[in-house]
């Protein structure tokens, strides 16, 4: 299974003998760590959904981050415990469709009976904690009082919500790849969307983007923070949020990212996400959709000639590549484009390329990318390689067995695909088809 | 091959007998913090130390009925299980308890003692989401691919496949491809090999391998092994033990396995080694744990390294069970 954690890394190896009295001190804790897992079952198994409980599960995950157990009874606190019980006809809040998976629900932790997700308690009584001490008088149903109370109850819930994600902040800090914190804080989140005005909940969401941005600015590749940045952004674009599309805004913000430091693989990969969305808002024409190819290609380009070692450029430079032969089934960024354009803009691409060589001729990815390119020139062409072309990919079959012996056993298949081996048989290039991928069975 | 690795420094061997007794070891350290700061982990753990120990060819260096009682003693009424006695159900550890129960051929237990398989497979199938076919670890969690992977994982192995809507989670796999023949933890994000093995695995077991681009994600996997030999997860990171098992089984599974360059991998992965102690770390000279214990001698396995038993390159588990179990 994927990692959850709790493996170590990059912690140097150290002997794991301990003196008699680190051995003293590690017991001690186990005893006090196992006093407060107690005390919280025990409380847990009597329903006791208290303001007291609720401090104790934050000392144990303040111990222990990756006590998922431990995060759902904060859960369950909160929802048979601290947050305000939504009035008949007020907010929808669980059954937003959003607030959990379909199917999921269902899966209520009713059932079980060995754990701290004992039976679901029939809410307690009268809900004080948190607030000033008064609720709702059932009996008293004019309009007016629902509406304060229902004010109440809002203001309630904020406070709760806002103090959560204060309380998970220096818990992230500390266990940045921590999933359960993260899923919790996520939890929170959806919570305001389900609990709170419209207005309140995209504040408390747009707060979480500033988060998430300064995320990115310690560690600019961290793979879950962007991703958490994309999950942030669908829902403030979401119109349970009142939200509308942030192409334009995330695509600034890719420029941003790259302008900083080129070799950042996920800004170049989300942007490519990014523009033919902002391209359809747009409403941009063909003249308009060549014109940023062109200033995308002249981007990856210029960083290209800086860094031509660097993979993630290579990787962008393909995916504009592709847009041009065709990736079936994914958007693209030039539609109208005839086989002409195409042809020209790949053949431009491919001579650029060579001009690298005067430069860098010890650089794989470029001979490479010749390769490639050069098939996506035969298979827009509907053609085999000719002779020259043949005899320009031996070269640079040499030159990769030469410069990343690694990967031989990829450049014989590729030598062999090509029809390069002497006597070779036909070469496969026709199958090299870039809309395999979506193909049935095999 | 035999005759090149007779030629390795000794520390360069496996240090089989080594990795038994510290797989061994693990429950034993009762009195240190850590046993009990990683509770949350005991399942899945137990998963990852007796596989590791059916490929280095000692099945039976764990006590077999004391491990099916502790599995057992996990289980809730609902089916799931918990990663130890008093921990929630979640999918991650229900899988673990599946592969463990399989492995050492103890679904019977289950059966008698346990809630049965019907019971597991409705835990399992219920955290698929019917609208967008993926699945959740548990009732509060967020859907991710690998929970999908794990559904279909212990599905299969119970034979209950027909429980879920396949489709809709094959259609939402496609979803996740990218242009470099790779897949994201969800639409949109980039390839990450984590996610690959996931996506690649559950695509095999739903019988639809052909939906992958195989040119195409076999070169993005291959340019994962950079110089020293080992294999990163994302272009420009760093090496790591754990992803000699997510990049080279997803290789085996598209064929190209001959992609990169195995005797610099096994390298890597017998340098990683704690020779005296035994264990498998994340890089040379790291702090040894049971994940990359596993994951190293998974790797070495694939390479079909002398002396270790053949893995599964799909359910991570000994081919000699996946056999037995699916009847193949
Ligand atoms: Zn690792």
């Amino acid at each position: 299974m994927a990692d959850q954690g709790g493996s170590q890394h990059g912690i140097a190896r150290t002997s794991r003998a301990r003196t008699d009295e680190q051995r003293t001190l590690d017991l001690e804790r186990i005893q006090k760590y196992h006093l407060l897992e107690e005390e919280i079952r025990s409380h847990v198994s009597q329903h006791n959904y208290t303001p007291h409980v609720f401090q104790l599960t934050s000392k144990l995950l303040k111990l222990n981050p990756e006590y998922y157990t431990i995060w759902n009874v904060r859960r369950r606190l909160l929802i048979y415990g601290l947050f305000s019980k939504p009035s008949a006809g007020s907010l929808p809040s669980t059954a937003s469709p959003t607030s959990s998976p379909t199917a999921t629900t269902t899966t209520s932790s009713a059932a079980c009976s060995s754990s701290l997700s004992t039976a679901t308690p029939p809410a307690p009584g009268p809900q004080t904690a948190g607030r000033s001490g008064t609720t709702a008088d059932d009996n008293n149903n004019t309009e007016e009082t629902h509406g304060a109370a229902e004010e109440g109850n809002q203001q309630n819930d904020l406070n709760i919500i806002k103090t959560e994600l204060g309380f998970t902040i220096p818990l992230l800090l500390e266990s940045p790849k921590c999933y359960w914190i993260w899923s919790y804080r996520l939890w929170i989140l959806q919570q305001a969307i389900d609990r709170l005005p419209v207005l309140v909940a995209r504040r408390i969401w747009e707060e979480e983007l500033g988060l998430a941005s300064k995320m990115l600015t310690k560690d600019r590749r961290n793979f879950h923070a962007w991703g958490y940045r994309r999950h942030v952004v669908e829902q403030l674009e979401s119109s349970q949020l009142g939200g509308k599309s942030m192409a334009e805004s995330e695509f600034e913000y890719t420029t941003r990212m790259i302008s900083q430091d080129l070799s950042n693989f996920s800004a170049w990969h989300s942007r490519s996400k990014l523009i033919p969305r902002l391209l359809d808002e747009r409403k941009a024409d063909d003249a308009a959709r060549e014109m940023l190819l062109n200033e995308e290609f002249g981007l990856i380009c210029r960083a290209i000639n800086v860094g031509p070692e660097d993979q993630s450029l290579w990787y962008y430079h393909r995916s504009l590549m592709l847009n041009l032969v065709g990736f079936v089934g994914h958007p693209t960024i030039t539609p109208a484009f005839s086989r002409d354009d195409r042809v020209t803009y790949v053949v431009r691409e491919i001579e650029g390329i060579k001009e690298l060589l005067e430069d860098y001729d010890d650089v794989k990815l470029i001979y490479e990318a010749l390769i490639d390119y050069t098939l996506y020139l035969c298979q827009l062409l509907g053609r085999q390689p000719d002779v020259t072309e043949k005899q320009a990919m031996t070269e640079w079959l040499a030159m990769l067995k030469k410069l990343d012996p690694m990967r031989n056993g990829r450049w014989n298949d590729l030598e062999r695909d090509c029809g390069l081996l002497n006597g070779g048989r036909r070469p496969k290039v026709v199958s090299i088809d870039v809309g395999q991928g979506q193909g049935q069975g095999e | 091959m035999a005759e090149a690795f007779k030629k390795l420094p000794e520390k360069l061997q496996l240090a089989t007998s080594a990795h038994v007794k510290y797989i061994q070891s693990l429950d034993t350290r009762k009195d240190e913090y850590d046993y009990w700061l990683t509770e949350h982990l005991r399942l899945n753990g137990l998963y990852w130390g007796l596989t590791a120990l059916h490929l280095l060819g000692h099945p039976d260096a764990l006590p077999r009925a004391e491990t099916i009682d502790f599995v057992l003693s996990c289980q809730h009424e609902n089916g799931g299980f918990g990663a130890a006695p008093g921990h929630d159900a979640h999918m991650l550890s229900t899988v673990s308890a599946v592969q463990i129960l399989a492995t050492i051929d103890a679904f019977d237990d289950l059966e008698k003692r346990g809630r049965g398989k019907a019971q597991v497979g409705k835990y399992i199938a219920n955290l698929q989401n019917r609208q967008t076919g993926t699945f959740a670890g548990d009732e509060w969690g967020e859907e991710d691919t690998r929970f999908l992977y794990g559904a279909f994982n212990a599905l299969s192995l119970l034979g209950l496949l027909y429980l879920v809507d396949v489709d809709k989670a094959v259609d939402h796999i496609v979803a996740c491809a990218n242009f470099d023949g790779g897949y994201g933890v969800s639409p949109g994000a980039e390839s990450h090999a984590g996610q690959i093995f996931t996506c690649v695995a559950a695509l095999t077991i739903a019988g639809r391998r052909g939906l992958v681009d195989a040119d195409r994600l076999g070169r993005w996997l291959s340019e994962r092994q950079i110089a020293g030999g080992g294999l990163n997860g994302r272009p420009e990171k760093k090496e790591d033990v754990c992803y000699s098992w997510w990049v080279l089984s997803s290789l085996e599974m598209i064929g190209k396995t001959h992609w990169i360059d195995r005797d610099q991998l096994i390298g890597f992965i017998l340098r990683c080694q704690d020779t005296e102690r035994g264990g498998i770390s994340d890089r040379p000279g790291d702090m040894v744990d049971v994940w990359h214990t596993l994951f190293g001698i998974t790797g070495l396995s694939l390479l079909e390294y002398p002396g270790l038993q053949p893995v599964d390159e799909v359910y991570c588990m000994p081919k000699s069970t996946i056999e037995r179990v699916l009847g193949r």
